[in-house]
């Protein structure tokens, strides 16, 4: 188990934001960080799955891993991300089904982009699996498995030169917004709500920074010294968030998505913004954990188990929504769920890491003798 | 909402079981974006947005039906029907993805199915208001078209003070707005008074979803078709058309504009009018 460290702690406050943001109209809801920016926390988890990429797939002593580790590794990865996305829509559409008939309201079977799977279950079955079916708040694991699934060439190419990925991926990136590409949906019109054609830019940024960093201290004094660039665009970006000030897509200039604050294509705005955002918080954590330490642990626990956390979090937030309305909302019930949906988050870390730990029976069948290895961090 | 004509008669121009009284089924409004294509003689762009319009490649689907309920109210005309599932609250945020969804598409008219996902979420009712209001004034304000389909009815929430609060925001801000709206949740309170032999396998409110879906693009088309020929004055003259009407009441209900039915799906089709 790693010590509380930046990493594992900034993706805990994605991870509680995502959780927070995703129950839509309660009260914390506007206490979140992502309604004074710009980018959100979507930015910071793909951000710091590339940049735990280039930690995973070396040793410790800082040495790269064999190549075909690295494949095998990441392709592990990716299945178990698969996996968990599967899982977590089943489980979210029979919650969804679960409760239209017991509070016998088909108000529910709407639920965002679920629908679909109840009026044509046949094709949107397929849709599912092949992840081009996704209901809104289950968008980011998809994107999670395209991104983990070209990781190995991000890494492999990253290792002959650091330049020609960036290259590669902004290009892309570019290309993606100029021309619109997109990955669809299917069944049914429209594209992916996270591009990945688009994102893939923000994990390989992930990547080279962490690589780029750990062997150049120039790089690091220089990311220091621009800590008040940093500052400057997030204070830009607040403002921008709080008078509602954004360009109107119908007027921007050709290509279009270069101007907006577009989500699904991470149009430049969002990704400028969030640039600035990891050079003003670069030496948060060093200056608040000593303080906060139960807090440092805590955000870190769930950020060191993030697909766990994320994965519970996710059906916990839709729970969250069902008991809201049925209960009509309101403080006491706002401060109730996510009360314990943060201590369920808790809990999820703790005990996946005491699965992991804990020893195994001595009369342990001969197929079951190999441990589980704490899942890596990527 | 419209005062109900005693036994006000049914709008035969529907399937049988889709049949509901003008009055509770539409509001009705002008669209010149519309009738601007159907001059022009370019085919219709329409982006249906909202719970229901993931648009699944099956002829059952919703946006499937809307695009071949419009084009049986308008022969003639070729309406593509675009379809975007819009996830997330119009109160937070939704509506920035709607902005992003119509430059994309660049449609002449958008049909919005609103006010679910806002419903279950129990955001507050105004800034509910104030944002699908922003986001009905903008896209008007792009000289495209909209038409509001207000959320189900269910019987389990039939005395659910909110959600008829919800329902009433939606149409007040069609009035606000004088845009046309589909009053979805009426038109299935009616029919859900109405016997039936039709059985669902998940009980009956679920039947009742089932038929307010299969209904609702030929309600919506309906609105629409009515809608064209209302803004127009009582005799057809196309200079006329981009001139503000000031007969148009904006929450005037179809009722009193219905030409004959059974001859009106003819009638209203704009296309044999400039000709």
């Amino acid at each position: 188990m790693r010590e509380p460290n930046a990493i594992d702690f900034w993706r805990g406050v994605a991870l509680v934001t995502i959780f927070i943001n995703h129950i839509p109209g309660n009260f914390f809801e506007r206490y979140t960080f992502s309604q004074y920016g710009i980018s959100d926390a979507a930015e910071l988890f793909v951000f710091l799955a590339g940049w735990s990429i280039g930690l995973a797939t070396r040793g410790r002593d800082g040495t790269p891993e064999p190549r075909l580790t690295t494949v095998l590794r990441l392709l592990s990865r990716t299945i178990e991300v698969y996996r968990a996305q599967i899982v977590i829509m089943s489980l979210a559409l029979a919650m969804i089904a679960g409760c239209a008939l017991y509070l016998d309201n088909p108000l529910i079977l709407e639920w965002h982009n679920a629908g679909g799977f109840f009026a044509d279950p046949i094709q949107t079955m397929v849709g599912i699996v092949v992840l081009t079916h996704q209901l809104g708040f289950f968008n980011i694991l998809p994107l999670y498995v395209v991104l983990i699934a070209i990781a190995p060439i991000v890494v492999l190419l990253g290792r002959v030169s650091r330049a020609l990925v960036l290259a590669l991926s902004f290009s892309l990136y570019a290309a993606s917004l100029v021309f619109e590409w997109n990955l669809p949906s299917w069944p049914g019109e429209g594209d992916w709500f996270f591009n990945p054609l688009c994102w893939q830019l923000l994990l390989v940024l992930g990547f080279v920074s962490n690589e780029a960093s750990r062997e150049n201290p120039r790089l690091r004094s220089l990311a220091r010294r621009l800590t008040p660039l940093g500052i400057a665009l997030v204070a830009l970006g607040f403002v921008l968030a709080v008078w509602e000030l954004r360009p109107d897509p119908m007027l921007a200039p050709e290509p279009r998505l270069v101007f907006t604050f577009d989500k699904t294509y991470l149009s430049p705005g969002r990704l400028i913004h969030f640039c600035g955002m990891v050079l003003a918080f670069q030496a948060v954590y060093g200056l608040i954990a000593p303080r906060v330490m139960p807090l440092a642990r805590f955000l870190s626990g769930l950020g060191r188990n993030s697909l766990a956390v994320f994965s519970m979090g996710s059906l916990l937030s839709l729970a969250g929504q069902f008991v809201r309305f049925q209960t009509g909302g309101g403080i006491i019930v706002d401060v109730s769920v996510v009360g314990s949906g943060l201590f369920a988050l808790g809990f999820t870390a703790w005990f996946v890491e005491w699965r992991a730990r804990k020893p195994r029976a001595p009369r342990t069948p001969p197929d079951g003798a190999a441990s589980r290895p704490a899942s890596p961090p990527a | 909402m419209a005062p109900v004509q005693a036994a006000e008669a049914l709008d035969q121009s529907l399937s049988p079981e889709c049949r509901v009284p003008g009055s509770k089924l539409y509001t009705l409004a002008k669209l010149n974006a519309v009738k601007a294509a159907l001059k022009e003689k370019r085919p219709v762009r329409v982006l249906s947005i909202g719970s229901s319009s993931a648009g699944l490649g099956t002829g059952s689907s919703y946006p499937v039906k809307l695009e071949n309920a419009l084009e049986s109210a308008l022969p003639d005309v070729q309406v593509e029907v675009e379809s975007r599932s819009l996830p997330g609250e119009v109160a937070s945020g939704a509506g920035e993805r709607l902005r992003t969804l119509v430059a994309e598409v660049e449609p002449d008219l958008v049909i919005w199915q609103v006010g679910t996902n806002d419903a279950l979420a129990r955001v507050d009712i105004d800034s509910f208001a104030e944002a699908l209001d922003d986001s009905v004034k903008w896209v008007m304000s792009h000289d495209i078209d909209i038409v509001l389909i207000d959320p189900v009815f269910t019987a389990s929430l039939a005395e659910d003070d909110y959600y008829n609060r919800m329902v009433s925001t939606v149409q007040e801000v069609a009035r606000r707005e004088a845009v046309p709206l589909v009053h979805r949740y009426a038109a299935m309170r009616f029919l859900s008074t109405r016997g039936t032999d039709e059985a669902h396998m998940l009980g009956h409110r679920f039947r009742l979803n089932d038929l307010g879906l299969r209904c609702m693009a030929e309600h919506a088309a309906r609105a629409i078709t009515l809608s064209l020929l209302q803004s127009d004055p009582a005799k057809p003259d196309p200079k006329s058309d981009a001139k503000p009407d000031p007969n148009t009441i904006p929450d005037r209900t179809g009722t009193a504009a219905r030409p004959t039915p059974g001859r009106d799906s003819t009638e209203a089709a704009p296309a044999t009018r400039g000709n």
